[in-house]
C-alpha cells in the first residue's frame, strides 16, 4: 500500500468515524479496516477519543434560577441586540 | 404549541416566572456546554449566568426558526469567545490536516490500549482531556464539542455558528484529528 492511498483512508476514516461506517457507502473502507491494521488502529484511536470527550460530564451542584430571576429583578426589563459570531471575529480577529 | 413555545411567549410578554422554568429547564445542559469549552467550572457557572441574563434581554428577537436549544448553544458560544479574549491568547498550533496526519503516515500506528468505559473519569486522565482540548483553538473546540459531544447536525452547528456545512466539517475533521494526536503519547501501549 501506498503512502498516499493510506493517508486518503485515514481522511476517509476521519470523515465516518463513529457515525455512518456501517453505511454501504463505506464498504471498501471497512474491507481496508480489516487488512490494515495500522488504519484500524487509527479508526480505533479516533472512535476512543469521540467516546472520551462524550462520556466526561459534568453536574451543576445547585440550581441558578433564583439567583438569575434576581438579577433579572434588579436590572428590569432590557432589550440588547446580541451579536453576531462574525461580527464578533471581525471586532477581535486571532 | 409544545412546553417551550408557551414558556418563550410568556417570556417575550415580560413573565420572568415563565422565564424561570426556561432556565430549570435549560440550566445544566448550558451549564455543561459551557464548562467543556472553558474546561472551568466556575467559569462555567458565570457563562450560565451571562448566558440566560442575555437571554431574557434577547428573547424577543428569537423567532422560533431554530430549536431553543440551538440559540442557547449560540449565546453561550458567544459568552465563551468573550470571555476568553479576556485572558491570553491561544497557543500556536499547526491545524494542516497534511501536518496532522503526516507522523500517522510514516511511522507505524500505535495501538492504543483500553479507554475506560464507565461513566466515571479518574482526576488524572480528566486532566489529560482537559489539557488536550485546552490547546486545540477555540473556534476548533466549540464544533467538536456541539457536534460530537453534544450530537448536534451539521446544520444546526452551521446555524449557531454562521458557518457552512463545509466549514463545520472541516474544522470537526481537524479538531478530531488534533485531539487524538494529543491524546496518542498517553494511550499508546
Ligand atoms: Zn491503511
Amino acid at each position: 500500500m501506498k503512502l498516499v492511498d493510506h493517508t486518503k483512508y485515514l481522511l476517509e476514516i476521519c470523515e465516518k468515524v463513529d457515525r455512518d461506517i456501517a453505511s454501504p457507502t463505506c464498504k471498501k473502507l471497512r474491507e481496508h479496516l480489516a487488512k490494515c491494521p495500522d488504519c484500524a488502529a487509527y479508526y480505533d484511536s479516533l472512535k476512543k477519543t469521540i467516546f472520551l470527550y462524550r462520556n466526561y460530564d459534568v453536574k451543576l451542584k445547585g440550581s441558578h434560577v433564583e439567583e438569575i430571576l434576581t438579577k433579572l429583578e434588579l436590572e428590569g426589563p432590557l432589550e440588547i441586540k446580541l451579536p453576531s459570531l462574525q461580527s464578533l471575529r471581525k471586532k477581535h480577529p486571532r | 404549541m409544545d412546553d417551550d413555545t408557551a414558556l418563550i411567549a410568556s417570556s417575550k410578554a415580560g413573565d420572568k416566572r415563565a422565564f424561570g422554568k426556561l432556565v430549570k429547564k435549560y440550566e445544566q445542559m448550558v451549564y455543561s456546554f459551557a464548562f467543556k469549552i472553558c474546561r472551568d467550572p466556575e467559569k462555567a457557572e458565570e457563562v450560565l449566568q451571562e448566558t440566560f441574563i442575555n437571554a431574557y434581554r434577547g428573547i424577543k428577537s428569537f423567532s422560533g426558526k431554530s430549536k431553543f436549544s440551538t440559540w442557547l448553544y449560540r449565546i453561550v458560544t458567544n459568552n465563551c469567545l468573550m470571555m476568553h479574549r479576556k485572558k491570553s491568547h491561544e497557543p500556536v498550533v499547526s491545524l494542516d490536516e497534511t501536518e496532522l496526519l503526516k507522523e500517522t503516515g510514516e511511522l507505524q500506528v500505535a495501538h492504543w490500549g483500553e479507554t475506560p468505559h464507565d461513566a466515571i473519569l479518574n482526576k488524572e486522565l480528566k486532566e489529560v482531556l482537559d489539557k488536550a482540548i485546552e490547546n486545540l483553538p477555540l473556534d476548533y473546540r466549540i464544533v467538536f464539542v456541539m457536534r460530537d459531544v453534544e450530537g448536534l447536525s451539521t446544520q444546526e452547528v452551521g446555524n449557531a455558528l454562521n458557518l457552512s456545512v463545509p466549514a463545520v466539517k472541516s474544522r470537526l475533521h481537524r479538531a478530531r484529528l488534533f485531539l487524538r494526536n494529543e491524546l496518542d503519547p498517553y494511550f499508546r501501549k
